[in-house]
């Protein structure tokens, strides 16, 4: 019976699990989208490390081991922001999610399922970034793995929550590509990609301390690196020390996910027909 | 047998649903007992699909109230939708899975709330020949086959029907009308919208005929019908026409052409048993004081689509009030 909450979460669970397996069905039959999941994160790595000086250290680390490290955070905005403004517009355009809303499946389940789906599809991207830096750039795998997880756990939820707002203003599918991109340029530009915030110019900086990826991207970087780029310097950090040190973006995470979750409740829509 | 005191299994109260500064439901209200199937018909626009949304829970009410099973579509969303199925008017697949994958994640949802989900569901539909194709190369008339195994799948105990066999061809419509009726002989309360009159005439217990927003003739069918009235229809050479009698009441109504007139009478009142009788024999009595002939006499029953033509002509006003005006 669905009367105890227990009972209603694992349901959900259960409905959000079904849901992700479906998309991620889809995707194995579109190849056109499996070769951008992959091709996402490799081209990505190569263009921005390549754009870095050679040899130059950024923070105490050689400057492309920098730029990987923090990719994770920028590849967010593709994996997850793009791709489910695009998978929640299509979908209400295409009446799913109307038929799900009024199905057996709940609103938090439906939303769980499509976030369940990206996330993966994200956590893969982000192994292969990691395969990259190890391989390729001859760098250590992540210091702080609980911490990498916790922050891309986070980081994914505010973003999917973030998405499902913007699709809300998003007409048609077609639409979705232009709706999406003043947030990206905002991302790409605000992100602590290329060097720590503590030094970037002074608007890009109150530009890095207001995106929500920022915390994504430092929290990342600490974690892989084990020292602190929360800010700027890159001192070595314990174990212990990690976790102190991003307490402070996580805090900013929760935040943003208070607002997200506001901005997804007001402007969400199920259906197209609204009056 | 159903007893008085038994709670509804959908009740509507003064409903109202307004869009901006468009009323699309101007004050509905009746309700469908357990086990019944109650047809909503009505043109398009009437308000048919905004009422059975506001009973889905897509939307709440403007005004007035609705229940389902006793709960409120909205409030009580996770109690109700485990024991309501819903057909959707078009639409709302992942087009590339196949017929079988979508049925088996429909099942799965069912059974992760403990619905055991109907077995042979697409057999009941007569789409079982279809489970491995994907769904976006099915036709328009099999996309609505597979809408109603998912609306059922979890053996709900009311069901919504949003214009069920829009868009089948004659055979696919019986076949569905089989399954809805096979339902309903299984105990499920059955909502349905269409603007098909033989549909409703079929399937429903009760109906109620939806325009711009009002319920304007409701009953069983049988009650609907009777308040069309009998009718009686022949033609006449045009100079006999001013001279024509009053039959029980009822003055003719008569349209004028090439120098003839089509006369008819709609018989409402009196006992419906016996008044289409009573009425010809005046009319015979008549013709033979003139030496007329009244030809291509003949005297119907009223029909479904004699009230619903009159209930969309009253309100518009438009010119198919003419020609069934008779009775006013």
């Amino acid at each position: 019976m669905t009367g105890t909450a227990l009972g209603t979460v694992l349901a959900d669970v259960r409905h959000a699990v079904r849901l992700a397996r479906l998309d991620l069905r889809l995707l194995g039959r579109n190849q056109t989208a499996m070769v951008n999941v992959v091709l996402l994160p490799v081209l990505m790595g190569w263009m921005s490390s390549r754009l870095m000086p050679e040899g130059e250290p950024v923070a105490g680390v050689p400057a492309e081991i920098f730029v990987l490290t923090g990719l994770p955070g920028l590849m967010m905005s593709f994996a997850i922001f793009v791709n489910l403004v695009n998978n929640f517009t299509a979908r209400r355009e295409e009446l799913v999610l109307k038929r799900l809303y009024g199905g057996l499946t709940s609103p938090a389940a439906i939303f769980g399922g499509a976030a369940l789906s990206a996330f993966l599809v994200y956590l893969a991207q982000v192994a292969l970034l990691t395969v990259w830096i190890v391989r390729v750039e001859g760098g250590s795998p992540p210091a702080n793995l609980p911490l990498l997880l916790l922050a891309s756990v986070l980081g994914a939820a505010v973003i999917t929550l973030l998405a499902a707002a913007f699709s809300g203003i998003t007409r048609t599918a077609e639409l979705a590509q232009v709706t999406v991109l003043p947030v990206l340029l905002v991302m790409i530009a605000g992100a602590p990609l290329f060097v720590p915030v503590a030094q970037m110019p002074g608007a890009l900086r109150i530009l890095a301390e207001l995106v929500p990826i920022t915390p994504v991207v430092e929290i990342t970087r600490t974690a892989f690196l084990g020292a602190d780029h929360i800010g700027d310097l890159g001192e070595p950090l314990s174990f212990a020390e990690q976790w102190d040190a991003a307490l402070p973006s996580l805090a900013i995470l929760a935040g943003w996910l208070v607002v997200a979750a506001l901005l997804a409740r007001r402007l969400f829509r199920w259906d197209t027909r609204r009056g | 047998m159903r007893t008085h005191q038994e709670t509804p299994a959908i009740e509507v109260s003064g409903l109202r649903q307004r869009y901006g500064d468009f009323e699309a439901v101007r004050g509905v209200s009746f309700s469908v007992a357990t086990g019944e199937l109650f047809a909503l018909l009505g043109t398009n626009g009437a308000g048919k699909t905004t009422t059975i949304e506001v009973l889905e829970g897509y939307r709440p009410a403007t005004e007035g109230r609705v229940r389902v099973l006793g709960l409120d579509p909205r409030r009580d969303r996770r109690a109700l939708r485990p024991r309501v199925g819903i057909m959707l008017q078009h639409g709302g697949f992942l087009e590339d899975l196949t017929v079988a994958e979508t049925v088996a994640a429909w099942a799965g949802f069912a059974a992760d709330v403990n619905r055991p989900a109907i077995g042979d569901v697409l057999e009941l539909v007569g789409l079982a020949h279809k489970a491995r194709t994907r769904i976006r190369q099915l036709s328009g008339g099999q996309k609505r086959r597979l809408d109603l195994a998912l609306a059922v799948i979890a053996r709900p105990e009311v069901l919504f029907l949003d214009e069920p066999t829009t868009g089948m061809d004659p055979e696919a419509r019986r076949d569905t009308w089989e399954v809805i009726g096979r339902l309903r002989g299984e105990g499920v309360t059955v909502l349905l919208t269409t603007h098909y009159l033989e549909e409703a005439e079929r399937l429903a217990d009760h109906l109620a005929i939806m325009h711009e927003g009002r319920i304007h003739v409701r009953g069983t069918v049988d009650e609907v019908v009777a308040e069309a009235g009998d009718r009686i229809t022949f033609r006449l050479p045009e100079v006999h026409w001013e001279d024509l009698p009053v039959l029980a009441g009822v003055a003719p109504a008569v349209t004028r052409a090439d120098g003839r007139c089509e006369v008819s009478y709609t018989l409402a009142e009196g006992p419906a048993a016996v008044r289409a009788h009573a009425a010809l024999r005046p009319l015979l009595d008549w013709a033979a004081e003139r030496g007329l002939t009244l030809e291509r006499l003949e005297v119907r029953r009223g029909t479904l689509e004699d009230v619903f033509l009159r209930v969309v002509g009253e309100t518009t006003g438009e010119p198919v009030a003419a020609a069934v005006g008779g009775a006013r």
